[in-house]
């Protein structure tokens, strides 16, 4: 019972951290997209990257593990893919930014990926979705054509 | 349709795939291993992008700053949700606490940037946070699932 009060608010604390950090990164990058352009932009993100990429591959060349060969390529193949996707998808998203969208709401908009994740995953990895998916999905759609308004 | 709209549309089809990559990446390596080799991605397109970018030595100190702190935000952002997923939240719940992010961007775009949204525009933001969560959310084995 003791650890779980110690635990529960470590968890929030880490959730909430994500919360303010993704929420400013909305905001830093409507104020970076008014003077620089896209390409520019990727090069300062991945500088601003850097600094924590240090950090994490000091843990993981200190932790170390035993990992099977194969399987680690094959993580290490769709890690890649992952990063080129999302480099490409935070290019999309600055670019909307330099084209007049505001981050009040284009922010909402984006944050409606998971939309295209449940789609991919019925697809291609033959996930079966709840009730609350399919009401979720619904939603998206109505708040995509809201926004847009 | 606006031309905003349609790279904004892009970007969530982009990341939309990774959330389908990043499992199948994280079902064989660990999640640091994971977001080191997303973070070497991030430096091989910025590379790519070399070729096509213009950097210029005028570039406001605001600005530049301002994209810097982008990298390192969004990068601190998806590692404390590691870490949240690894101090024992369920994912159910972080995932959805987390999607809140938007609502502090229009926040704070509001506040600082002088953004105004139309009453349709601040249902759509309410429903689009609500709409993520529930996607975020795994469905219960007594749902029904279709």
């Amino acid at each position: 019972m003791g650890e779980q009060i110690r635990e529960r608010p470590l968890w929030l604390l880490w959730s909430v951290a994500t919360i303010v950090l993704w929420g400013l990164w909305g905001l830093v990058s409507k104020i970076a997209s008014n003077g620089v352009d896209v390409y520019v932009n990727q090069l300062l993100y991945t500088a601003g990257l850097a600094p924590l990429m240090l950090f994490v591959g000091w843990t993981v060349w200190k932790h170390s593990a035993k990992e099977d060969a194969k399987l680690r390529r094959t993580g290490i193949f769709w890690a890649f893919l992952t990063g080129i996707l999302g480099g490409l998808g935070n290019l999309a998203f600055f670019q909307a930014l330099v084209k007049g969208g505001e981050a009040s709401i284009v922010a909402p908009v984006t944050a409606l990926f998971p939309m295209v994740t449940v789609l991919l995953a019925v697809i291609f990895l033959k996930e079966r979705l709840g009730r609350t998916q399919w009401v979720g999905l619904g939603l998206a759609f109505v708040a995509i054509y809201l926004l847009s308004a | 349709m606006q031309v905003w709209l349609g790279f904004a549309m892009l970007a969530l089809v982009f990341w939309g795939i990774t959330g389908v990559t990043q499992k199948l990446s994280t079902n064989a390596i660990s999640s640091e291993r994971s977001f080191l080799w997303f973070c070497w991605a991030m430096v091989a397109l910025s590379a790519a992008v070399l070729v096509v970018a213009r950097p210029h030595a005028g570039l406001g100190a605001a600005v530049m700053w301002s994209a810097i702190a982008g990298g390192a935000l969004n990068g601190l952002g998806a590692w404390t949700s590691f870490r949240a997923l690894e101090s024992g939240g369920k994912a159910s719940i972080v995932i959805s606490m987390i999607s809140l992010y938007p609502l502090l961007t229009v926040g704070l775009a509001v506040m600082f940037l002088g953004e105004r949204l139309t009453g349709k525009q601040l249902i759509g933001a309410i429903v689009a946070i609500a709409a993520a969560i529930l996607l975020s959310l795994e469905a219960s084995p007594q749902e029904k699932v279709v």
